[in-house]
């Protein structure tokens, strides 16, 4: 009997860089991954952006000092206080990351039992209360660039 | 008698560019699993609609899909858990579609292989020609045992963020599988698939982000496994390795008591002679 | 250098930077008087210690940085022979951007 349809290739089927983004209803560790990459983008375009600054003093007082002029505009204020923000989130959730990459505060291996609780489950309340922390401090910088400028 | 509605993925290569959705108004019944909706579908509305199921009971991993947006087993999951009244069943994300739900796994069987899924003995003749039983504690055990119930079902390989972008990142299944592997103390490999895992595409891409212990329906936790093989590696590279104690096999028997004669269990008819 | 031997000097520089950055904001911001006014910026150019500590702060911050984006790139499906390409590059841009940014203070000082 003859074919009646070629083999066909299987249609690709990834979700690309959507699915750092977003992908489905999980729960917030796949999204702390998300706002960890975006902060480690922000603070690398801060750094590129601090040492051209910097790079000013090269040509003098002068130099400088209209760099800082030209800085003391109010969005980059508040771009100054996102990257504190952002320096904050990353480093601390950063910490949160390097102690559980080398299996600490994960707990041990245990033979499933249903309901099945994983140890991202397990140790949500942890991550809660680092996100409490991050936002704690986050809010303290906040209110102390208000008040001091 | 009420009614559910499913938006199921369609596509047939011989005719479709793309993948696009059909919507079936099924009758619903107490205990329906989505499974149970897509062959309701099948055998009276559209008997074109194709899907992978075996066991119906969570144990197979055949019938992996992605249902509102979560990568599940079908026959595991009951449509009232999912509390809507519209069902939306796609073919798993990241592996390719063969037709309909159907997505072609055979990435993840290649992957899978490549980290050496078996025991490697330091003795291979005990492997080979094995004389008794290796002997492991129960707590030696423990250690792995939780990544053996793998079932290779794809959904963790679905979930993960990496598997989006990149095709040649090992993935949480294999990585996981690799570490049930080194840690079993009757395993001698652990050097091996350190090896193939320690590449620019292998374990060090995986970022913690547990979408793949979440979507595990078999309580497997790759994540946990990941991070453990994370560990082991840098540990070994550091030298605080504790070297592995090559396994033991059980002692021969002190003791060998007679054979117990077989009864004769044979029916004997009445009147005949013995 | 195997993967993990980058993942190391990974954490090792995360930890770093934590520590150095986390300094220079707390000097930066809780310092008498205004550290961004030529005087101040003149004094700490003139100090060994401040050079050394900002010496740390770009070896550590530059390799975390473009290891992250080299992480962020391999994912991108790269074959093995984009993959060495991909190692040199950010080799080359490292130690360019080290170069550029390591003159400025050690032409104040």
């Amino acid at each position: 009997m003859e074919a009646t349809s070629k083999q066909k290739v299987p249609l690709p089927n990834r979700l690309g860089i959507v699915g750092w983004a977003w992908a489905g209803r999980y729960k917030i560790e796949r999204y702390l991954y998300t706002l960890h990459r975006l902060t480690g983008f922000g603070l690398l375009a801060y750094v590129a952006l601090h040492l051209v600054a910097n790079g000013s003093r090269l040509w003098g007082e002068g130099s400088w000092e209209s760099t800082l002029n030209f800085l003391s505009n109010p969005g980059f204020k508040v771009g100054e206080y996102l990257v504190m923000a952002a320096f904050i989130y990353h480093a601390l959730n950063g910490g949160r990351l390097m102690l559980q990459h080398l299996g600490f505060t994960l707990g041990k291996p245990k033979p499933p039992i249903y309901p099945y609780v994983d140890s991202m489950r397990r140790r949500r309340p942890l991550t809660l209360v680092l996100l409490a922390l991050i936002m704690g401090l986050a809010i303290y910088v906040l209110v102390a660039f208000v008040i001091y400028g | 008698m009420e009614k559910i509605t499913f938006k199921v993925q369609r596509y047939d290569p011989d005719k479709d560019k793309k993948p696009h959705i059909q919507v079936f108004t099924i009758p619903f019944k107490h205990g329906m699993t989505v499974l149970d909706g897509l062959i309701y579908i099948k055998e009276n509305m559209d008997n074109t609609l194709s899907f992978r199921s075996s066991c119906r009971m969570g144990i197979c991993g055949s019938c992996g899909m992605l249902i509102n947006n979560l990568p599940m087993l079908a026959c595991h999951t009951p449509i009232e858990e999912l509390k809507k009244d519209t069902i939306t069943v796609k073919s798993l994300p990241n592996f390719p579609i063969v037709r309909d739900l159907v997505a072609d796994l055979s990435l993840l069987f290649a992957k899978h292989k490549s980290i050496k899924p078996y025991i490697i003995a330091p003795d291979m003749a005990e492997i080979e020609k094995p004389t008794a039983e290796f002997l492991q504690a129960q707590m030696q055990l423990e250690e792995f045992v939780q990544f053996a119930y793998c079932v290779k079902c794809g959904l963790c390989m679905a979930a993960c963020p990496t598997m989006a972008t990149d095709r040649h990142f090992l993935g949480p299944q294999p990585l996981a599988q690799a570490y049930r592997y080194s840690a079993d103390r009757r395993d001698g490999g652990a050097k091996e698939r350190f090896h193939e895992t320690d590449t620019p595409h292998g374990i060090w891409l995986c970022h913690l982000a547990g979408a793949c212990s979440e979507a595990c329906p078999k309580g497997v936790d790759p994540a946990l496994a990941m991070q453990l093989l994370k560990r082991a590696i840098i540990s070994d590279s550091l030298r605080l390795r504790k070297k592995p104690v090559p396994p033991s096999v059980a002692p021969p028997q002190a003791e060998k008591k007679p054979r117990v004669a077989v009864p004769d269990f044979t029916i004997k008819q009445p009147g005949a002679k013995s | 250098m195997r993967e993990n031997h980058l993942k190391i000097l990974q954490y090792v520089t995360g930890i770093g930077i934590f520590f150095l950055v986390g300094l220079h904001l707390l000097l930066m911001h809780l310092a008498k008087g205004d550290p961004e006014d030529w005087t101040s910026v003149a004094q700490r150019a003139a100090s060994a210690s401040w050079l050394a500590a900002y010496i740390l702060i770009l070896i550590f911050g530059i390799y975390h940085g473009l290891h992250g984006v080299r992480g962020l790139i391999l994912e991108f499906s790269l074959p093995d022979r984009a993959v060495k390409v991909l190692n040199y590059s950010m080799l080359f841009v490292g130690i360019a951007v080290f170069g550029y940014a390591v003159y400025i203070p050690v032409h104040a000082f």
